[in-house]
């Protein structure tokens, strides 16, 4: 054998012994594909053309999960040269600002991705309810989807107070009061929130970790869940007219079940009953799935640099206890709740969040009857399209004041007169 | 799990020893969040002397920007009254013949800190004051008082 031959072959070998599969030419082995591979196999072999419509699903879910990728690489990076404790804190940023390199873009990019995510978070979530997509079997991964919520908003809050300015220090010290209003354990959640009475040294530490190690980890492992969900479950689509029709096994060609019972396909064992809606309607996952995904990851990725290369993320001077600036207002996410504030602590700050994640985490059991599914705006379903229609359109407003429409002392002012 | 009548002894022991093993870590888990509420603050002092009674002008309000509070010196005695906002904890600005001023949600307070109007659910903190043995005024914030408190020098 000529000695490139040979050459050829043990890179083929080293090759095949990191990709199994190899680069795939035929049905089967772009199924075997996704399945060998840990990092693939979160994708079904094959999928509904129905679900790879960008009209359905409009990437959201996808969107959030890279924008939540960015925000923890560009997190490891700043986690380098941050010090949690001020005024060491502030000095970071600074830091990262004028001195380190391409500190600013990370920097932008970190701030950009957070705010974008609990932007696209809230969208996805009004995506799978206008599309009735929580419903049987999915119930239970959209009470993961509303602990996902939470813990985006829980996330952003944290990292919020991190840079130690003004805009962050009176920001939390109106996010973290409002927690005080909580009935019986008020008290006491802020302390435990603070590490303290005070925003200091030991509530920026908590704030900290809270936001780098704890919240993080739950929200990888709340994200395996609903991800496993969504692999088990597929994606909503609407019910088969009629009884799916048995498929007959053909040599190379995969059976309908293959979305869950890959491995099992892959051997010669007779094939399994088929379950699913029309097999002609499924495509294989490799290309058809992955393309679009990459694309998706392009376009997040392209737009979040062009973001953070034209606009800066806000830094204003050293956080001063002393001094409030007027008006003093969370962040834009809790401008709606601060509105409601506005009127009355314990309605704004307890009373309404409350019953809203109650409401969230009991809709796909209030709400349980098996119509509409897979398709925006059913018909079957008017009437709890226009529930929540309603309540995000007011949460969406409620945002809205509190962010343009307030100015000092908290007083109603026109965006175009400031 | 569902007890059964009559109890075997095989079902006995399963059921205390994993109701036991349950309590067990549920209690330990209990236990330890006591380490997520600190024993000790480094934070500054709730009784601290505030300067020499002569520092505080007649007439006007003196405000401690890094203690966060006013003290009035009024022909009757001195007080102090909490500048932060029993709404969400911003300081008030001082509105001279009006009272305060919240800036954050715009709540009022008349020259007793008592609400006016606004979201605000009490009226500003008093806070009780005493003479240290070098004469300087020292300012309680353990100790709330009632608005017709005055400490005479």
């Amino acid at each position: 054998m000529p000695y490139t031959a040979q050459v050829r072959l043990w890179l083929g070998n080293v090759s095949r012994s990191v990709f199994r599969v190899g680069w795939p030419r035929t049905d089967k082995d772009r199924a075997a594909a996704m399945i060998s591979s840990v990092f693939l196999h979160v994708h079904s072999a094959k999928v509904q053309r129905h679900s790879l419509r960008a009209s359905y699903t409009l990437g959201l879910g996808l969107i959030s999960f890279y924008l939540f990728g960015v925000l923890i690489l560009t997190g490891i990076a700043l986690m380098l040269y941050y010090t949690p404790s001020p005024p060491a804190a502030y000095r970071s940023m600074k830091d990262l600002q004028f001195v380190v390199t391409f500190g600013m873009v990370l920097r932008n990019m970190h701030r950009w991705a957070a705010h974008a995510m609990v932007a696209v978070v809230f969208l996805h979530m009004c995506r799978v309810f206008f599309t009735g997509a929580y419903k049987s079997p999915r119930q239970f991964n959209w009470v993961i989807g509303v602990g996902l919520l939470l813990l985006t908003l829980f996330l952003s809050f944290t990292g919020y107070l991190l840079p130690w300015d003004q805009l962050s220090f009176w920001a939390i010290t109106v996010g973290s009061n409002m927690a005080s209003y909580a009935p019986w354990l008020g008290d006491n959640l802020k302390y435990l929130l603070l590490g303290g009475n005070v925003i200091g040294p030991g509530a920026l530490l908590r704030f900290y970790v809270l936001h780098c190690v704890i919240l993080p980890a739950i929200a990888l492992g709340l994200v395996a869940v609903h991800f496993f969900r969504v692999r088990k479950d597929g994606l909503s689509a609407p019910a088969p007219s009629e009884p799916a029709p048995v498929e007959e096994v053909r040599p190379g060609r995969f059976p309908a079940s293959a979305r869950s019972y890959g491995l099992m396909a892959l051997t010669d064992r007779p094939a399994l009953p088929v379950v699913e809606a029309d097999p002609e309607d499924d495509v294989m996952s490799w290309p058809h799935l992955l393309y679009r995904e990459l694309l998706v990851l392009l376009a997040v990725l392209v737009v979040l640099h062009v973001v953070s290369l034209l606009f800066d993320a806000p830094l204003e001077e050293l956080a001063d206890p002393t001094r409030t600036p007027n008006p003093a207002k969370a962040p834009w996410y809790f401008l709606g709740l601060q509105e409601l504030v506005h009127y009355s602590a314990f309605i704004g700050g307890v009373l309404v969040p409350t019953i809203v994640v109650l409401l969230l985490l009991l809709t796909p059991y209030l709400d349980p009857l098996p119509r509409g599914v897979g398709v925006w705006f059913a018909p079957e379903r008017r009437r709890a399209n226009w529930i929540f229609g309603v309540l995000a359109s007011v949460a969406i407003l409620l945002t809205a004041i509190g962010t343009y429409f307030r100015g000092p002392n908290w007083a109603w002012v026109w965006p175009w007169t400031g | 799990m569902r007890l059964r009548w009559p109890m075997t002894r095989r079902r006995f022991l399963f059921t205390t020893g994993t109701g036991t093993v349950v309590a067990g870590v549920l209690g330990f888990f209990g236990a330890t969040a006591r380490f997520l509420f600190p024993n000790v603050l480094y934070e500054p002092p709730s009784r601290f002397p505030a300067g020499q009674p002569g520092d505080f002008p007649a007439g006007e309000p003196s405000f401690l920007a890094d203690r966060r509070l006013f003290v009035f010196n009024s022909a009757e005695g001195f007080y102090a009254i909490s500048s932060v906002c029993t709404h969400l904890g911003c300081n008030v600005r001082f509105v001279p013949g009006e009272g305060f001023a919240c800036p954050c949600h715009g709540s009022r307070f008349d020259l007793n800190g008592q609400v006016v109007n606004g979201p605000a659910p009490r009226p500003l903190a008093w806070f009780g004051l005493s003479l240290s043995p070098r004469g300087e005024l020292v300012v309680d914030e353990q100790l709330t008082v009632d608005p017709d408190y005055r400490f005479k020098v």
